[in-house]
């Protein structure tokens, strides 16, 4: 019988928060996974009885990173409890803020916290280490610096909105705070366009938009790939050349179910907000796709649970509907990784168990012919998943930065649609209610419920996509599904576990809306890895 | 060459992601252009684990010099100040902060959660946070009324919600280029340089201010937020309206009321129902006048102001 090695990994690093990891290892792979988010700031329980309004100024400091996305779920969430109508531009005002931070994520995320792992010494005798080094080396790296330095640009235009990011509230019940100029538009089309031919267009994809919009199958990828060696050697062509080369398509591929809540609401058909009607009013839709029955689903609220048997909350061991919950948290949280171990608790769908939320769980919804024959479709990565025998963290990669070309047009799109002597609020009036709003943050599905009585908030809770993706074992003792893309995982040398931290980091958890991490102190730990 | 260590307590990591949209200099060019060598920071750093933890010991036995230390995020304390709701790295995130503030030349508390709490020490503050040397308006913090850093001054306070980009890098620049001497502070740490004028200094809604027309509601291009929308511009020190935001604008610009997130108080009035966007007002005079301004002088002033008012005050005067 082989030994297992038990390993804990704290803090794993670069996944916005931090995050613990155990994980046991057996003959070189992992084996089983605990992931541990050890910081609680409880903003369920500072949200109880104030301001019906309080979680447009409290949810976006739930997380600095997706403030625009909490945001928007607090504001629609409001809105279908105070039964407003909000303007066509202000549902585009309200589009094109999220754009802009999603944007901003995109190159932050890949350059700032996932490709650094490229120039781990681990893939030394890869062929395109060098070449790794030189792009992705921290700070240095011709690449990095490109990257975090255009991150900074698309937040112009939430600015121009919202007069800052992070952390506006311009988005309220009725529409949006701001009323924007000619000139705020067309110096937001120009911030656009520099995004594009600064950093998109050259050095993420060595093509035009146009060229790489045509690419609708894995076929035409490989197609796309070998045309020219502007493509093969973009940002884009050599990740995928290295990663196939250093194995990232073998391991990391998780539950195989995914969840998107779907997002960016149609500016002429969700003017009076419900909760029922979100789903037909979408520009891209939800769903949820089962990659065992390869079938695809809607998705609603009224499914989502939240189990806290793992979880150092108090509130009995049942799955729980989020406008059911309570928010105990226990006095004493000593991690017991056969008890409660993380402040996160395990979601899932009452049909469907776990599932997997991100950009990756998005692109797997868009190949679906579910949904209403206007809404948005994607077959591409859906056909790279069937093609490529399954997902992997390859994969996850690819999804997320494939999603950044729609986006753009997306928010082209928004600026041509706005009418600037059209209103952008409609003032509501205020009543008692429950609420439901939700969106894609970049990272994945997030949403928030709200009741509101007698003028103040009674319960306010927020489901975040890291805790769909990080959450611990549930009622049933189902591992979350980044522990499930854990096992499997090949570790060469468990005294730098890189591959950890490439799967963690390939869902661009954000513990900092959960929670944070730490070392449980529990068991054998190996000291020293890095992870360049 | 300054040793720079960066880490994260009750945080949303808001101030890192508002760190990063710096231009001049950019987080690259302080590390390449001005020798500021990251020793860690959690969202860029490379080690991880036992790696992270060999740091944080280097730094606090003195093997290596940490020249400045910039926490962003609350101190959590509980439960009853064991700070056990926010572990890193194998303790409580508290007892790095004590030992690293001890060996740090410069200890710089970045955004509301570490200058005074901010968002999560809003009643009934679940997580008994605290700010590094304030609680709220309250002296102390975590660290003690009496703290210095080695350099002679206390936590340098950089508040916001988050703090803008500039203040973070100028203050690191001044320390990395010798000019730490010249950082005046006020009573609450706050850098004199950026924290002695108001949020309105610049604002483009000050002529409306002036005339007191007001912005009555949101999706107006008019009006001064002050009046109805529960603006706390006049009252707030901060640069928001010289030193831009994301180099294009600010919240009163774009017309969201100022929260006053550079003010201890922030959230003020504790987010209580009928406080949100709403300014609080008895016999229709704001409760909170524009700072040094008196309730009589207030009224004989808007008195005039409105009776003086040009028509072109009541139009729409940024166009579309």
């Amino acid at each position: 019988m082989s030994a297992v090695q038990t390993l804990d990994i704290s803090p794993v690093g670069r996944v916005e928060g931090d995050l613990d990891v155990r994980v046991d290892i057996t003959d070189g792979v992992v084996t089983n996974a605990w992931t541990s988010a050890e910081l609680f700031r409880g903003f369920e329980i500072i949200l109880r009885d104030k301001d019906p309004q309080a979680g447009l100024v409290v949810t976006p400091r739930a997380c600095g990173i997706c403030g625009a996305s909490h945001l928007t779920c607090a504001a629609w969430a409001l809105d279908t409890a105070w039964a407003t109508e909000v303007p066509r531009n202000a549902i585009l005002a309200r589009n094109l803020g999220q754009i802009a931070e999603s944007l901003q994520s995109q190159p932050r995320y890949f350059y700032g916290l996932y490709a650094i792992d490229m120039t781990n010494k681990k893939y030394r005798n890869s062929k395109f280490y060098e070449e790794a080094c030189k792009r992705f080396a921290p700070f240095t790296g011709t690449s990095y610096e490109l990257g975090v330095t255009i991150s900074g640009k698309p937040v112009e235009i939430y600015a121009l909105l919202g007069g800052q990011w992070p952390h506006s509230s311009y988005m309220v019940p009725g529409g949006v705070m701001c009323a924007p100029t000619l000139t705020d538009i067309t110096r937001s089309r120009s911030i656009l366009e520099y995004f594009k031919t600064t950093w998109l267009e050259p050095a993420w994809l060595g093509c035009s938009l146009e060229r790489y919009e045509q690419i609708k199958t894995y076929d035409d990828f490989m197609a796309w790939l070998d045309e020219s060696p502007a493509h093969a050697n973009s940002d884009l062509g050599f990740y995928w050349r290295m990663g196939l080369d250093i194995g990232l398509d073998k391991y990391g591929g998780g539950v195989g179910k995914y969840i998107s809540w779907g997002y960016l609401p149609h500016e002429d058909k969700y003017q009076k907000p419900t909760i029922d009607g979100r789903n037909a009013a979408l520009i891209m839709k939800g769903g949820v796709y089962d990659g065992k029955t390869d079938t695809h689903v809607l998705m609603d609220q009224k499914y989502a649970r939240e189990n806290v048997m793992h979880a150092w909350y108090d509130e009995g061991d049942n799955d729980t509907h989020p406008f059911d919950r309570t928010t105990r948290a226990v006095s004493k949280n000593t991690p017991d990784f056969n008890g409660k171990y993380s402040w996160s608790t395990a979601v899932s769908h009452v049909d469907s168990g776990r599932l997997e939320a991100g950009p990756f769980a998005r692109q797997m919804v868009a190949g679906g012919q579910h949904g209403e024959a206007w809404q948005h479709y994607d077959g591409l990565i859906l056909d790279m998943y069937k093609k490529m025998g399954g997902p992997s963290l390859h994969l996850r990669q690819i999804a997320r930065m494939h999603e950044t070309i729609k986006l753009y047009r997306q928010a082209e799109r928004c600026l041509a649609e706005f009418r600037l002597n059209d209103p952008w609020y409609i003032k509501p009036k205020e009543r008692d209610g429950r609420g439901w709003g939700a969106t894609e943050a970049i990272r994945g599905a997030l949403c928030h419920w709200i009741e509101v009585k007698d003028g103040k908030i009674k319960n306010y809770q927020i489901i975040a996509p890291t805790t769909w993706n990080v959450g611990p074992r549930d009622g049933q003792n189902i591992r979350g599904p980044i522990e499930e893309a854990l096992v499997g995982t090949p570790i060469a040398d468990p005294t730098d576990p890189v591959e950890v931290g490439h799967v963690a980091r390939s869902f661009d958890s954000c513990l900092v809306c959960t929670v944070h991490a730490h070392d449980g102190k529990t068991g054998k730990e190996l000291a020293r890895f890095r992870t360049a | 060459m300054a040793n720079l260590l960066w880490l994260q307590g009750g945080a949303c990591s808001g101030n890192t992601m508002s760190f990063l949209n710096a231009e001049e200099p950019s987080a690259c060019d302080l590390v390449t252009d001005f020798g500021i060598n990251v020793l860690w920071h959690p969202s860029l750093g490379v080690e991880l684990g036992d790696n992270v933890k060999k740091i944080l010991l280097d730094c606090i036995s003195g093997k290596i010099a940490l020249d400045i230390f910039v926490f962003e995020g609350t101190v959590v304390t509980a439960p009853n100040g064991t700070g056990e709701w926010n572990r890193f790295a194998g303790r409580a995130m508290q007892d790095w902060v004590r030992e690293l503030s001890k060996a740090a030349t410069y200890v710089v508390a970045v955004g509301d959660c570490a200058t005074w709490g901010g968002i999560p020490a809003t009643a009934p503050n679940p997580s008994e946070s605290r700010g590094m040397q304030f609680l709220k308006r309250e002296k102390g913090g975590f660290l003690g009324d009496g703290f210095k850093s080695k350099s002679g001054l206390p936590v340098v306070n950089i508040p916001g919600c988050p703090a803008h980009p500039d203040w973070i890098t100028q203050i690191v620049v001044a320390i990395a280029t010798g000019r730490g001497a010249d950082i005046a502070v006020d009573e609450f740490h706050r850098p004199k340089t950026f924290f002695q004028s108001f949020t309105q200094t610049g604002c483009t809604r000050n002529m409306h201010f002036a005339y007191k027309v007001s912005a009555t509601e949101f999706g107006q291009r008019k009006g001064c937020l002050f009046y109805d929308l529960g603006c706390r511009g006049p009252m707030t020190h901060s640069p928001c309206n010289r030193i831009l935001w994301n180099r294009q604008s600010s919240k009163t610009r774009a017309g969201m009321p100022c929260l006053g997130c550079t003010e201890p108080e922030f959230p003020f009035f504790d987010l209580a129902p009928g406080t949100v966007f709403k300014t609080q007002t008895v016999m229709g005079v704001p409760k909170d006048l524009p700072l040094g301004v008196d309730k009589k002088g207030y009224i004989a002033l808007t008195g005039a102001a409105k009776n003086a008012a040009p028509a072109w005050a009541e139009q729409d005067l940024f166009v579309v």
